[in-house]
């Protein structure tokens, strides 16, 4: 274009474009002249690398599969997990019970008010209360745990007079009399013999079935075994099944006291999962669970998914919005225009065509350019990282690197209305204005822990709206359920099966969807009041600046 | 553009009060073309007047117009003012050409003519050779000359320089001096500030005298000079045969005293300073006596003061 024509194409827009970009650079290049600028840069560099050793770490170790439900621990140390103790029926406290170790059948018994007091045979005696002539005894024989009366070296009873009449032994004794009898309290025994059960007491007799033998089981069978049967695309609200049976007892041996199979849930079937769907069709709102029913889903599948969202989101929330977004701008944008005043530099950009107000806008505009470079940077970085680094068949998780930029764009924001509110406060009082400053990056950051800990309370959601953190972290929150529409879901079944995933901790479905649970809603809300709360901060300043006298 | 009836600066009975001390008060200006010299000691006024033509202060009373325009409300004039403020402060990091081309570039200018202008208005104000060294390491001389030339890249129609010559040397000094007389004779309105009386003289005739925030004189140097001739001066000889001289002088007209001021030094007394200076180097080659310097102790701005607000300040 010759010269004539680039006159003609010279609109006061493109005047206006290089008056912006002469301030924004000229704002950057200040920046970077500034060694705290580099401190506060380094410092946050060096944050994001050792959270991203953490998680390289983390990776490196794998995602280990973890018994949630803690079938697969041996309490008592008979070489049985809990797991399989359940499927036989058998006490996991007991280590004289175990699978195959048979149990015991009653044959018969003495009431406390019945005539017959009296029984002979060779049985198992138990809770045996009176006077026992034995015939034979079987001294190695132990019911449970607790018993400890030792056959072999009874003690001889010392008191004169009738056994339950003028004298008592305590709970679970026994002693010998001086004609061979048995004095015995509650006792539970082998032997053949006759048992005279004392007036008013109660004791009973049966059997042992064989014993045979059963192979443990190894631990690692009760872990990951009992996987979420949910297919993610369900026409029945009544899902999930007792895969290990130990909700329904499918394996129960001990058959002889009754008991209900588990329906909390209330639908009338036992041991399911109930998922209920979302006005969309689609959605899981709701997952109710019945006790001991996928419990301890794949971890691999779900648990390691879960814990590398777990990492991307409090990286996101807890360095890029609570600790970047805010220190940034402490450093950066508190100084914007106030500095150019206090040094005097000021009078050479004033006295060039520019309005002040423009001024302002510029000079913010090369913060973010340095400020919100670096965010993103820093979440492009561990974009790279996570995506190549996550769990999942995939070489690269294209998802994670969106989620990040999502990250990464909304710290921008909160850069933004940070860097309005503090450039602000340095011009409506260059004195007071780092404190006020301080004292508000305080507030924010209380707001944030409240809007990350007030969960799913529409309370305290409400209440630490009055801050930028609370906005930009439920955009966070919005824009990971729109990136990542199943975090929903996981994070109901970590709530519905105990999972210890940390992923109800740290995200929450959006609060601000107008009832109506859209999270594209929600970011809409949150991107607008965050726009909103710099377009009114810079707006004041602008006001405050231009009718400013300057000296 | 400026309609002919409408001078370039329109000062109209303004006044700025900071709190209850008096910056500038009830003057009226009209200024327009050449160079006008605003004469004053320090605090009368000159820097407050200076920011009210550039909109960094409202006036208290009365209006100030650029071009016919109100600056505190409008940047429009600014495209066809530089300004150098009395601002000692610098971008230290950049280069000469870096900051006077960046500001450029704050008048609309691409990158490409921004550089183009700086180089060409470094070159008029002789920082060529040091344009691509860092301002943190220029003398005092070259930082005002840095200013000048900040003020000068967008080819401006009216200029002002606060203090243009504080704390230059010598050379310095002559440097900028012929910088802004080049401007006068360009047809430039420009306003220079001084508190020195044989700097102004140097530069231009046309002075504004500001004391105490009042418009104390205005006009022609030449003519409020020749106003306070007529009162007693001295001029100081310094020169080794002080007495052969003072034989010399005594008989002259104009010359109506002399003294010896000590070793040296001869003081002539005199009602008429241009008359005496007339006759001065006929009288000096006549004698034959070596002169070391020739001095005007009273010519300068505080006796000039002092004789315009009645000897009493």
């Amino acid at each position: 274009m010759d010269k004539q024509g680039r006159g003609l194409s010279e609109t006061v827009w493109t005047r206006l474009d290089r008056k912006a970009g002469a301030i924004t650079e000229l704002t950057v290049r200040q920046l970077r002249h500034r060694m705290s600028t580099w401190v506060v840069l380094g410092v946050g560099t060096l944050l994001i690398l050792m959270l991203l050793a953490f998680y390289v770490d983390a990776v490196r170790d794998g995602f280990e599969p973890i018994d949630n439900d803690g079938d697969s621990e041996d309490w008592d140390g008979d070489g049985y997990p809990l797991g399989q103790e359940r499927k036989y029926g058998t006490d996991d406290w007991d280590p004289m019970q175990y699978p195959g170790s048979g149990y015991y059948v009653r044959d018969g018994e003495v009431h406390w008010s019945d005539q017959n007091r009296t029984h002979s045979g060779n049985q198992t005696w138990i809770d045996a209360t009176g006077i026992f002539s034995p015939i034979w005894i079987d001294e190695d024989f132990q019911y449970n745990r607790w018993d400890d009366v030792d056959f072999s070296d009874l003690d001889d009873c010392t008191q004169n007079g009738e056994f339950g009449v003028d004298w008592w032994i305590s709970w679970g004794d026994a002693c010998q009399q001086s004609n061979g009898d048995i004095a015995l309290m509650s006792v539970n025994f082998r032997g053949e013999g006759t048992l005279r059960v004392l007036e008013e007491y109660y004791s009973e007799w049966g059997h042992f079935t064989d014993q045979y033998y059963v192979e443990p089981e190894p631990a690692s069978n009760y872990i990951d075994e009992d996987d979420i049967d949910w297919d993610g695309n369900i026409l029945s609200s009544s899902q999930g099944f007792d895969d290990d049976g130990d909700c329904l007892r499918v394996d129960w041996i001990e058959l002889d006291f009754w008991f209900e199979e588990d329906d909390s849930n209330r639908n009338g079937i036992p041991c399911d999962v109930v998922w209920i769907i979302g006005s969309d069709g689609e959605t899981i709102i709701d997952i109710r669970a019945d006790e001991n029913v996928d419990e301890d889903p794949d971890d691999e599948k779900l648990s390691g998914e879960s814990i590398h969202r777990v990492f991307i989101i409090a990286v996101g929330k807890i360095a890029f919005i609570m600790i970047l977004s805010i220190f940034l701008p402490l450093f950066l944008a508190l100084g914007l225009v106030r500095d150019e005043t206090e040094n005097g530099t000021l009078h050479y950009l004033l006295s060039k065509p520019i309005h002040r107000g423009e001024f302002i806008v510029y000079r913010i505009l090369g913060y973010l350019l340095i400020a919100g470079s670096f965010v993103l940077l820093m979440s492009f970085l561990m974009g790279i990282f996570t995506s190549l680094l996550g769990p999942g068949d995939s070489i690269i998780r294209f998802r994670d690197i969106l989620i990040w930029l999502a990250i990464g764009l909304t710290t921008v924001l909160a850069l933004t209305a940070y860097g309005a509110v503090f450039n602000t406060l340095g011009l409506v009082s260059p004195k007071y204005g780092v404190y006020i400053a301080l004292i508000i990056g305080v507030w924010e950051f209380m707001m944030a822990v409240l809007t990350l800990i007030g969960g799913g309370s529409t309370t305290i959601q409400y209440a630490s709206s009055l801050s930028i953190s609370h906005w930009s972290l439920q955009l966070v929150d919005s824009l990971v359920l729109i990136i990542w529409p199943d975090t929903l879901t996981m994070h109901l079944m970590a709530e519905a099966f105990n999972l210890d995933t940390g992923l109800d901790v740290i995200w929450s479905p959006p609060a601000h969807t107008l009832e109506t649970g859209n999270p594209y809603v929600s970011a809409i809300i949150s991107v607008v009041i965050l726009s909103l709360i710099t377009t009114l901060m810079i707006f004041l300043a602008q006001s405050v600046f231009k009718r400013r006298e300057i000296m | 553009m400026t309609s002919k009836s409408t001078p370039t600066v329109v000062i109209d009975h303004c006044s700025k009060w900071y709190g209850n001390v008096i910056g500038i008060n009830d003057v009226s200006l009209a200024i327009d073309g050449g160079v006008t010299g605003i004469l004053g000691p320090n605090g009368a006024g000159k820097s407050t007047l200076f920011k009210l033509l550039m909109g960094r202060l409202k006036p208290s009373g009365g209006s100030v117009r650029l071009f016919g325009i109100d600056p505190w409300e409008s940047t429009s004039p600014y495209r066809r003012v530089g300004y150098v403020s009395e601002t000692e402060k610098l971008y230290d990091w950049m280069t000469g050409h870096d900051f006077v081309s960046t500001l450029a570039r704050l008048h609309g200018m691409t990158r490409e003519e921004a550089s183009a202008r700086a180089e060409h208005v470094l070159e008029f104000v002789g920082l060529s050779d040091v344009q691509h060294k860092e301002i943190g390491k220029y003398s005092k001389g070259m930082r005002q000359r840095i200013k000048i030339a900040h003020a000068l890249v967008h080819d401006p129609d009216l200029i002002i320089l606060d203090e243009p010559l504080h704390g230059c040397d010598p050379i310095a000094r002559t440097s900028i001096m012929s910088v802004i007389r080049d401007l006068g004779a360009q047809g430039k309105t420009v306003l220079v500030s001084s508190h020195i009386l044989d700097e102004i003289e140097r530069i231009t005739e046309q002075i504004v005298i500001l004391h105490n925030g009042r418009l104390l004189a205005l006009g022609n140097l030449h003519a409020i000079r020749d106003l306070l001739d007529k009162h007693p001066h001295r001029i100081l000889i310094k020169t080794e045969k002080p007495r052969e001289l003072a034989s010399s002088f005594i008989i002259e007209d104009p010359v109506y005293g002399v003294r010896f001021s000590g070793e040296g030094a001869l003081e002539i007394l005199t009602n008429d300073l241009s008359a005496a200076h007339s006759i001065l180097p006929r009288v000096i080659v006549n004698s034959g006596v070596k002169i070391n310097s020739i001095e005007n102790p009273d010519d300068n701005l505080e006796s000039l003061l002092k004789y315009l607000v009645g000897g009493d300040n």
